[in-house]
């Protein structure tokens, strides 16, 4: 064995740890990233292939023909992030607080759904929602919808989707944090004269914010990216840009339009989540969760 | 498509791509970034290199070994498979990895362009896609000496505008692209590609995603030729079916997947394949197909062996085994599509006359004489018809 000074030992340490992690994220996600800029400044077509010229070109006219889709995948995306959240806080508070020896049983419920795969859970939402199915029936005879109204093929079917597919990503980080609050803390605050709602306010709620944080940002990325659901909930009038990717790199083959929309919608999302750190302090809640 | 917008759409790419290039500030990484470029492929000179190639093919007869052959899924009737590993020995791997023209393709690309093998023997491509392959110089001829059973080909598929002689390719199965509906939903039957803008039926109509089956069917409907439409007429029929599209006509534009919401009783009404059907009836009577009186486009599905194939002879033969009616008569029973070969009705009438008189799979001769096969287009008028399309479509 090679033998080397503890000076020298202590310094590759923390290299050892990185390694394999870092070595992964090269191969797999810095080369990747940077072929696809490569791409994404390529002019030519599919038959002939595509040759590198500085097409920057490309990046605003993705954006003039599909800023309709990204703006819906943005809507879509955060208002099912935000039924996520009211769906499932009360969910993770009462798995916490109250569920006593059920709980291991209800944190396995939420994530039993994973054991079936994600497009084949959407499809059988294509069935629950279908025009002569139950819940459709059931909604129009309370006339919720219309007679020849429908649910399959509507912007609700595509953001109810979206949030089924994606609650457990919400409800597991409310959970740890809800989970991880000291409950003396709340005693403390009801035994200086606070009322429940506000020791909830002002105890409970900021302590569970890492994992709001957390739930928020595992629910809105990959919803933003989706199109398994508009693709088999919706109609061509719901298509997200994920759809509009999709099809750029499988069926049209303008792999530089698909990587400058793909880097696009990724430079939407960054700056998005910088803006909403800073709203929420992201300083104090990665001390918070530490 | 006029010279002008050509150069008009090429110099706005241009332009664009320069005014791009002077604000550019990075050093280092250009060096870097062309290192990826794409390859450059000339269409002459593959032409040139086909003609060669196609006049002096030679496949002697080898054993035929392992070999692979690349299908759409449910598209083979594996007994015969079976039987050919049996007759002829060696061992057939079928892959069903086919699963949309574009994709398959996007697989394979860079092999192709590469002149490498593409680790399969047999292909089989739409039209269209046959079509790119050929231009392209992607395509093993065929040595017809080993496929003596090509005589037996429908005098109307004999020849085709992408492939003349058929030196390159064989068709595998055909399907018309008509109307499937519900009996019961529309209360009549249908019989005119106007039914699919019934506003009776508004909402309750699927389309095809593909141009070449809507905007094909829909020139169809304003009696062109669509099999020798050129590009403004088709983007003049995409532009029909946007403006349906926004009235809000069409529940869905679909691939295959139109069965389900058919089934189901989502919608009345698809614009569908005829083989389609035939599955869908054995479950619901009242699922109807039928041929346009305005005529139907037809697809072809295509055999052929890429370039650089490793194993023609083992191809060709499965090329001459699917030729002889008797395999091929139990191929459409199987498959349920119209089948190019001269003779597998009769032998059905014998052995199954309840598929030989269904009018899905041999369809009677006035619908035969009104179908269409796919227009040729140029690559850029191709590329701009799916351009448009994906607009109408959405993504």
């Amino acid at each position: 064995m090679l033998r080397l000074s503890l000076r020298r030992r202590r310094a590759l340490l923390p290299w050892l740890f990185l390694g394999p992690g870092l070595l992964w994220l090269v191969i797999f996600f810095a080369i990747p990233l940077v072929n696809q800029l490569n791409v994404s400044l390529q002019t030519g077509d599919p038959e002939t292939g595509y040759t590198f010229n500085w097409a920057f070109g490309t990046y605003s006219e993705a954006i003039g023909d599909y800023h309709e889709q990204f703006l819906r995948s943005i809507g879509y995306s955060a208002t099912a992030t935000v039924l996520c959240f009211v769906i499932a806080f009360p969910l993770a508070y009462f798995i916490a607080f109250k569920a006593g020896r059920y709980k291991n049983v209800m944190l396995l419920l939420i994530v039993l759904p994973f054991f079936v795969s994600y497009v084949l859970r959407t499809v059988s939402w294509q069935l629950i929602l279908s025009d002569n199915g139950w819940v459709a029936e059931r909604l129009r005879d309370v006339g919720l919808i219309g007679e020849d109204g429908r649910l399959l093929a509507t912007r609700t079917a595509v953001i109810a989707g979206i949030t089924y597919n994606f609650l457990p990503f919400m409800a597991l980080p409310l959970y740890v944090s809800l989970e991880k609050i000291d409950r003396r803390l709340i005693e403390a605050a009801t035994d200086l004269y606070a009322s429940r709602a506000t020791a909830f306010r002002k105890v409970t709620l900021p302590l569970a914010l890492p994992g709001i944080f957390a739930g928020s940002l595992l629910t809105f990325i990959p919803a933003c990216g989706d199109f398994i659901n508009a693709a088999l909930l919706g109609t061509p009038r719901q298509y997200m840009i994920g759809n509009v990717i999709q099809n750029k790199f499988l069926v049209i083959q303008d792999y530089p339009e698909a990587a400058a929309l793909s880097f696009i919608l990724m430079s939407f999302i960054l700056v998005g989540i910088g803006l909403y750190a800073r709203a929420l302090g992201a300083r104090n809640l990665t001390e918070a969760a530490i | 498509m006029t010279d002008f917008e050509e150069f008009e759409r090429f110099t706005r790419r241009r332009l664009l791509s320069r005014a791009g290039g002077t604000g550019v500030a990075l050093t280092g990484l250009p060096a870097i970034l062309a290192a990826c470029g794409g390859v450059e492929g000339s269409q002459e000179k593959a032409k040139e290199q086909n003609k060669e190639k196609a006049a002096s093919v030679n496949h002697p007869k080898t054993e035929i070994g392992n070999w692979t052959f690349s299908n759409w899924p449910l598209y083979m009737d594996k007994k015969l498979l079976k039987q050919f590993d049996k007759q002829f020995g060696g061992k057939v791997k079928y892959l069903e990895d086919i699963n949309d023209n574009f994709e398959f393709f996007g697989k394979v690309r860079q092999q192709l362009e590469q002149s490498k093998p593409i680790g399969r023997d047999i292909v089989v491509l739409t039209d269209y896609m046959a079509a790119r392959w050929v231009r392209n110089g992607w395509v093993e001829p065929i040595d017809k000496k080993n496929v003596p059973n090509a005589k037996n080909i429908v005098g109307n598929l004999a020849s085709i505008n992408y492939d003349p002689k058929r030196e390159y390719t064989l068709p595998y199965q055909s399907g018309a692209i008509g109307a499937g509906y519900n009996i019961k939903a529309t209360g009549r039957e249908l019989k005119s590609i106007k039914d699919l803008f019934d506003p009776k039926f508004k909402g309750r109509v699927t389309m095809f995603s593909e141009p070449y089956d809507s905007a094909g069917t829909v020139l169809l409907m304003d009696g062109i030729d669509a099999s020798k439409a050129n590009i403004d007429q088709i983007l003049g029929a995409i532009e029909k079916i946007d403006k349906a599209n926004r009235e809000g006509q069409f529940r869905r534009f679909t691939g295959n997947d139109y069965t389900t919401d058919l089934a189901k009783g989502n919608i009345d009404v698809a614009l569908a394949y005829s083989g389609d059907l035939i599955q869908l009836q054995s479950d619901d009577p009242n699922l109807r197909f039928s041929y346009f009186e305005e005529g139907n486009m037809v697809f072809n599905d295509n055999l052929l062996m890429p370039a650089e194939v490793e194993h023609p002879y083992a191809a060709e033969t499965m090329f001459n085994y699917l030729y002889d009616p008797e395999v091929a008569a139990k191929l459409a029973a199987w498959v349920n599509y119209i089948s190019p070969v001269k003779g597998a009705k009769e032998i059905l009438q014998k052995s199954d006359p309840k598929i030989a008189n269904n009018p899905l799979i041999f369809p009677p001769e006035e619908a035969a004489a009104k179908f269409h096969a796919y227009p040729a287009l140029s690559p850029a008028d191709e590329r701009e018809m799916q351009e448009a399309m994906a607009k109408v479509t959405g993504a």
